[in-house]
């Protein structure tokens, strides 16, 4: 197992230059979805004005013909603030979707120029979550909360610098709602993130456990493993609750020092307000507008605390998403060609980061279109060797070469050209098969291409068969196919992309060892002149080879033909007795 | 706060989605009604709000009396209180009753599967099970978290409805009817809404998931190439996507200004006549300011009911799935009385196929197509689709015996088999006695990996026991399965991703673990078969030959034909030398 490797995340400068830059690409839209919330926001505040005027009139007598005008006039404004506010969204929400699909799209470009020594070692799993949970997270944020802060701080201010056209006097209440404000955001917000990465952790470790439970069910009767499952989820469900509950807390402190500083401001206004009425400072009007205002002000200054917290998280999946492009590339590539197609590793030692040596000082030279197979012990060290061999990774010290010249100096589009690695693990794309097999192949890949691709895997019976021959879709949500099925399309495209050495890494063991032998007797026969480095754990590939290298704690132990090996007497032979049944 | 995970979730209502809601809020009706009676005393004081400030105008200010003004703003702010404390404890009972209902949920259906067991994956997909746990729970979940808002919505639309009708028949009956058709005069936008938003969120899962198949093919991808191809599929889907959205904000955003439009008229409408009223002098001032609060406030409660039918719309579809799982039955259900169980040792028998498995032995399965033996493995062990009476146990058919007892004296474990999260050493040890894992560490050949470990047996297993190879998660559920020390156990291929020095040491310590006891392999590896007492060649569901690997070698070319993998003539350029595999077992033997 390779020592996992976080990816980085982006500091908070790169993130706020790329902001900014997608604030810049799209200028017009910019300043006009603001543009238009400034106007939408100021024709909302005509009401509290107008109900003022109204109540002065009334309490001083009016006529009806009055009282129809401002309420004719308020009328106009509603329908205005209406308008205002449809084209204001609309265009927010264009821009939005504009912003969040540069986003993403920069994302997958970024993932998928890492380098091939990273996306080897971090495995998937980081960057799926990114993929899926900062995607989501983002998209969220950019979708909902961006444009509903926006709109509510507009609306804030705006509304607050009506409340103040009113009269100074109003700024008094208004900062009496401060402290508790200041103070309850800045408690809740210090712990609210980490709360809610927990919360939402436990929900994952349910469905986690569920989901494991589910596919699992027939290991869990087969095992009597039901009363485990049951406290299993149980146990996730108490954690789930626990961080449920230490939310929960902090909402019990947070949403009441808000709904008081909401209060007071209002209560106070009311109360200054009479006062100066009493002295004769100020009109009825007046107390009734700034009434007004504050209370108008609740709602943006809620919206703009309450959304605080999913704009923070957007943040930081925004700089988890941009980090994948921080990752430096760890090939430097030269303009040396390779003479030949000879590979050569000379002296090779390696670790996984600081660490004790996996591989001791290997040496191993391979002829053009020779086949060579690695056994081993498990854990001896034949994967990382294959890696290596690949171009994967670079030596700690000595050389990988090929045709004089070092893997990891070959530009990534040329080394593929030289050696491809296949392992185990292999994947299907939701696409046609065709789709699937032709992704590697160099210059397009004509229908016979694809063809003989497939019947050199053994394939090609099982193909033709599919509901629709080479166009039925594969993959996730697609036709599903066997682990088997999915190692044959592995195969396939490596013959289709053609390079000179392939690295086959356990390439064929999830096929039935009764099939794979067949299938690998025919590939290698398409294979012929090509360099083959198999790392096998079943003997007949090794028995089938050219030559046999038997790789133990990190050395060659034993290296030569089939037959010599046997006749050598070393562990090689005396695994191949065993295997005729004549070692026990 | 109850405690929560509950120690029993109970057996539910499972005869249709409706029921099922209604015995969910039964069980929980007590923290229901508290956060309703809340919810009511909460939205109650919003709803007095408009009412004391405009007491406040007319009679502190508009009147000049100074005591009145302090006193009802001294009344303002109590209510004020009333509300924010009200407000928590509602938010309180509703996440509550939140969490009931979606803990409750995931306890059910875990329950449920570990009932159905093997029946499961073949009665309903897994993905179908596993959306209960992504998104059905929450929205029960939601449909329980609004139901005290919702109470507390029609109560305070009643109060102000009642307050307003004391002032004035006309205006109270304006909002009565006003409000609820408000509601309606937006209802023809939401369906196109909807439906558009459905696209969008579709084409947004498709285009998650294509990105997720990129990354999980990222090797691929920058081991061979085709980069290209799938940064420009993903480019076109995320620009339909866009699309989608733009559709979506083109009905969002009238329905945005509708929302601010039809609170608005109704706004003007509201004082337009309240202050014709006023002109008159029927209300005073203060009451003016009142109704203009009140026909704002009205909106919050209307909101809510909207809120609450969609969340109860979509909480009947969360449960129609949950129901389904629920009202699923084992496909082999527990005899009504079952036979007295076979004593200890005894024979296990196949009339079908004509298996004997004599106690204490090794014996090997090999078929031509591995299907073939897999399918007769689980037939031992009662672990197929279609139950038959045909496997016996000292001549007792299984299916006459609870599955209980079954799986106490029979182990199957197939080659789909799961390795749980967790604590290694804790899912390793099925028997619960702590002893017997090291043993069976080694005897799976298992002890390398647990040495490259830093953490050992303590170390915590990843989802699937993906954080492990496949050959070593192979020997692990190998050491597991070895663990549980049945009666008898049925192994399925267990070293089929094993390097062969591996298995040479498997083979030659599984017949010492399970020394006395029975076992019963499938495989077509030579170093298993020949540790084997005896080796069962299988063709068409029949048994074809019995002997030992060596006498099957030398006597049955049927037999070496599906051993060595001889099957097909040779390839013209296979390339190898003219000695075969079989060939030299041949001239050895």
């Amino acid at each position: 197992m390779s020592a996992s490797t976080a990816l980085p995340v982006a500091e908070s400068r790169t993130v706020r230059r790329y902001a900014g830059r997608l604030v810049r690409k799209h200028p017009r839209m910019v300043w006009g979805a603001l543009l238009l919330h400034v106007l939408a926001a100021v024709a909302a505040l005509a009401a509290p004005r107008l109900i003022g005027d109204l109540v002065e009139a009334v309490e001083h007598g009016t006529t009806t013909e009055h009282v129809d005008r401002i309420m004719l006039l308020l009328a106009g404004f509603v329908v205005l603030q209406a308008v205002l506010t449809r084209f204001a969204r609309y265009v927010s929400q264009v821009l939005a979707e504009k912003v969040l699909a540069d986003l993403r799209e920069d994302f997958v470009g970024n993932a998928l120029a890492l380098p091939l020594g990273t996306v080897e070692a971090a495995g998937s799993g980081d960057l799926l979550t990114r993929t899926s949970r900062d995607v989501d997270q983002l998209g969220w944020s950019v979708r909902m909360a961006l444009p509903e802060w926006t709109i509510a701080v507009i609306t804030a201010v705006v509304t607050f610098a009506a409340a103040l056209s009113v009269g100074w006097w109003v700024l008094l209440p208004c900062l009496l709602g401060v402290p508790p404000l200041v103070i309850g955001l800045r408690w809740y917000l210090a712990r609210a993130k980490d709360g809610y990465l927990r919360e939402s952790a436990t929900y994952s470790q349910i469905n986690a456990t569920l989901t494991e439970t589910v596919h699992g069910a027939r290991t869990v009767e087969a095992l009597r493993l039901g009363d485990e499952r049951v406290r299993a989820i149980d146990d996730d469900i108490a954690d789930s609750f626990a961080a449920e509950r230490y939310t929960l807390r902090l909402r019990t402190v947070f949403f009441p020092s808000m709904e008081i500083s909401y209060l007071l401001p209002t209560v106070g206004t009311l109360l200054l307000g009479g006062w100066l009425y009493l002295r004769g400072d100020v009109s009825l009007g007046d107390v009734t507008a700034a009434t007004l205002y504050v209370q108008m002000l609740i709602d943006p200054v809620d919206r703009i605390v309450s959304i605080l917290d999913e704009l923070q998280m957007g943040a930081a999946s925004l700089a988890r998403l941009l980090g994948v492009a921080d990752v430096p590339d760890d090939r430097t590539a030269t303009d040396r060609v390779p003479d030949g197609e000879e590979l050569r590793a000379q002296d090779v030692r390696f670790s996984y980061g600081a660490g004790r040596d996996v591989l001791h000082g290997v040496d191993l030279h391979l002829g053009v279109g020779e086949r060579l197979a690695m056994v081993g012990p498990s854990g001896a060290g034949k994967s990382t060797l294959g890696r290596l061999l690949a171009g994967i990774h670079p030596p700690r010290t000595g050389s990988v070469t090929v045709g004089g010249v070092a893997l990891t100096e070959l530009p990534l589009d040329d080394l593929r050209g030289h050696v491809a690695l296949v392992t185990q693990e292999h994947h299907v794309f939701v696409g046609t098969l065709r789709e699937n097999l032709a992704l590697a192949a160099k210059s397009g890949a004509t229908e016979d291409d694809v063809r003989a691709a497939l019947a050199a895997v053994d394939a090609l019976e099982w193909a033709d068969a599919l509901p629709e021959g080479l166009e039925t879709v594969v993959g996730s949500g697609g036709l599903p196919l066997t682990d088997a099925q999915a190692q044959q399309v592995a195969l396939a495209r490596l013959v289709l992309a053609d390079p000179h050495t392939l690295v086959l890494d356990e390439a064929t063991s999830l096929i039935d060892p009764r099939a794979a032998r067949h299938l690998e007797r025919s590939l290698a026969a398409v294979l012929e002149g090509r360099t083959v480095i198999a790392i096998a754990h079943r003997l007949f590939s090794a028995h089938d080879a050219d030559r046999v290298a038997v790789v133990e704690d990190g050395r060659i132990a034993e290296l030569g033909s089939h037959d010599e090996l046997v006749a050598a007497g070393g562990s090689y032979a005396a695994l191949w007795e065993s295997w005729h049944g004549r070692g026990s | 706060m109850i405690h929560l995970p509950l120690e029993n979730p109970g057996t539910a209502d499972s005869r249709s989605p409706g029921r099922f809601l209604w015995w969910m809020a039964r069980g929980q009706w007590r923290t229901l009604a508290a956060g309703a009676f809340f919810g009511i005393v909460w939205m109650g004081a919003q709803a007095v709000m408009p009412a004391i400030i405009g007491r406040a105008i007319d009679q502190g200010v508009a009147d000049r009396d100074g005591s009145a003004l302090a006193w009802f703003a001294g009344l303002l702010l109590l209510v004020g209180l009333v509300q924010a404390a009200s407000g928590v404890i509602r938010h309180r009972f509703a996440v509550t009753n939140w969490l009931v209902a979606a803990y409750r949920t995931v306890q059910l259906v875990g329950r449920q599967a570990v009932h159905l067991g093997g029946t499961l994956p073949r009665k309903v997909s897994g993905g179908e099970v596993v959306a209960i746990g992504t998104t059905d729970l929450s929205h029960l979940g939601q449909v329980m978290d609004v139901s005290a808002r919702f109470a507390g919505a029609v109560v305070s639309f009643v109060l102000v409805a009642v307050i307003l009708l004391q002032t004035s028949t006309t205006l109270g009956l304006v909002v009565l009817v006003g409000v609820p058709a408000l509601m309606l005069l937006v209802g023809p936008l939401l369906s196109p809404l909807q439906a558009r938003a459905h696209r969008q969120r579709e084409l947004m899962s498709h285009l998650s998931n294509t990105a997720t198949d990129i990354v999980t093919g990222l090797r691929v991808l920058r081991g061979i190439g085709g980069e290209q191809v799938f940064h420009d599929r993903y480019r076109r889907e995320s620009q339909t996507t866009r699309r989608a959205g733009v559709q979506v904000a083109k009905l969002q955003s009238v329905l945005d200004a509708l929302q601010v439009f039809l609170p608005g008229v109704f706004v003007v409408l509201v004082v337009w006549l309240g202050a014709r009223y006023a002109v008159e002098g029927t209300i005073t001032a203060g009451e003016l300011v009142a109704f203009y609060g009140y026909s704002a406030f009205l909106m919050i409660p209307l909101r809510t009911a909207t809120e609450y039918a969609n969340k109860f719309i979509r909480a009947r579809v969360a449960a129609a799935r949950v129901v389904r799982v629920l009202a699923l039955t084992p496909d082999h259900q527990d005899p009504a009385v079952p036979l007295p169980s076979p004593p200890e040792g005894s024979e296990l028998v196949d009339l079908r196929s004509g298996l004997r498995v004599r106690p204490g032995t090794l014996v090997a399965l090999v078929s031509e197509q591995p299907h073939e033996t897999a399918l007769l493995a689980d037939r031992l062990g009662l672990c197929a689709p279609e139950v038959d009476d045909d496997v016996r146990l000292g001549g007792v058919p299984l299916s006459g015996l609870t599955r209980a007892e079954v799986r106490r004296r029979v182990v199957v474990s197939d080659t789909g088999s799961m390795l749980f999260s967790g604590r290694l050493g804790d899912r390793l040890d099925v028997s619960g006695d702590g002893r017997s894992v090291d043993r069976a560490l080694r005897t799976a050949s298992a002890e390398d990996i647990l040495a490259a470990l830093p953490a050992g047996l303590d170390t915590v297993v990843a989802e699937r026991g993906r954080s492990f190879s496949g050959g070593q998660r192979q020997r692990l559920v190998l050491a597991r399965a070895l663990v549980a020390e049945p009666e008898v156990l049925v192994l399925v291929e267990p070293t089929s991703a094993v390097d062969a020095h591996t298995e040479a040491r498997v083979a030659t310590r599984l017949r010492e673990h399970r020394a006395g006891r029975t076992t019963v392999v499938t495989t077509s590896s030579p170093l298993l078969l020949d540790a084997a007492d005896e080796v069962v060649l299988v063709r068409d569901g029949r048994v074809v030959a019995t002997g030992r690997h060596g006498d099957l070698l030398a006597a049955e070319p049927e037999y070496r034909r599906v051993v060595t993998r001889e099957t097909d003539p040779e390839p013209v350029a296979a390339g190898t030398s003219g000695t075969t595999a079989a060939g030299t077992v041949e001239v050895e033997r």
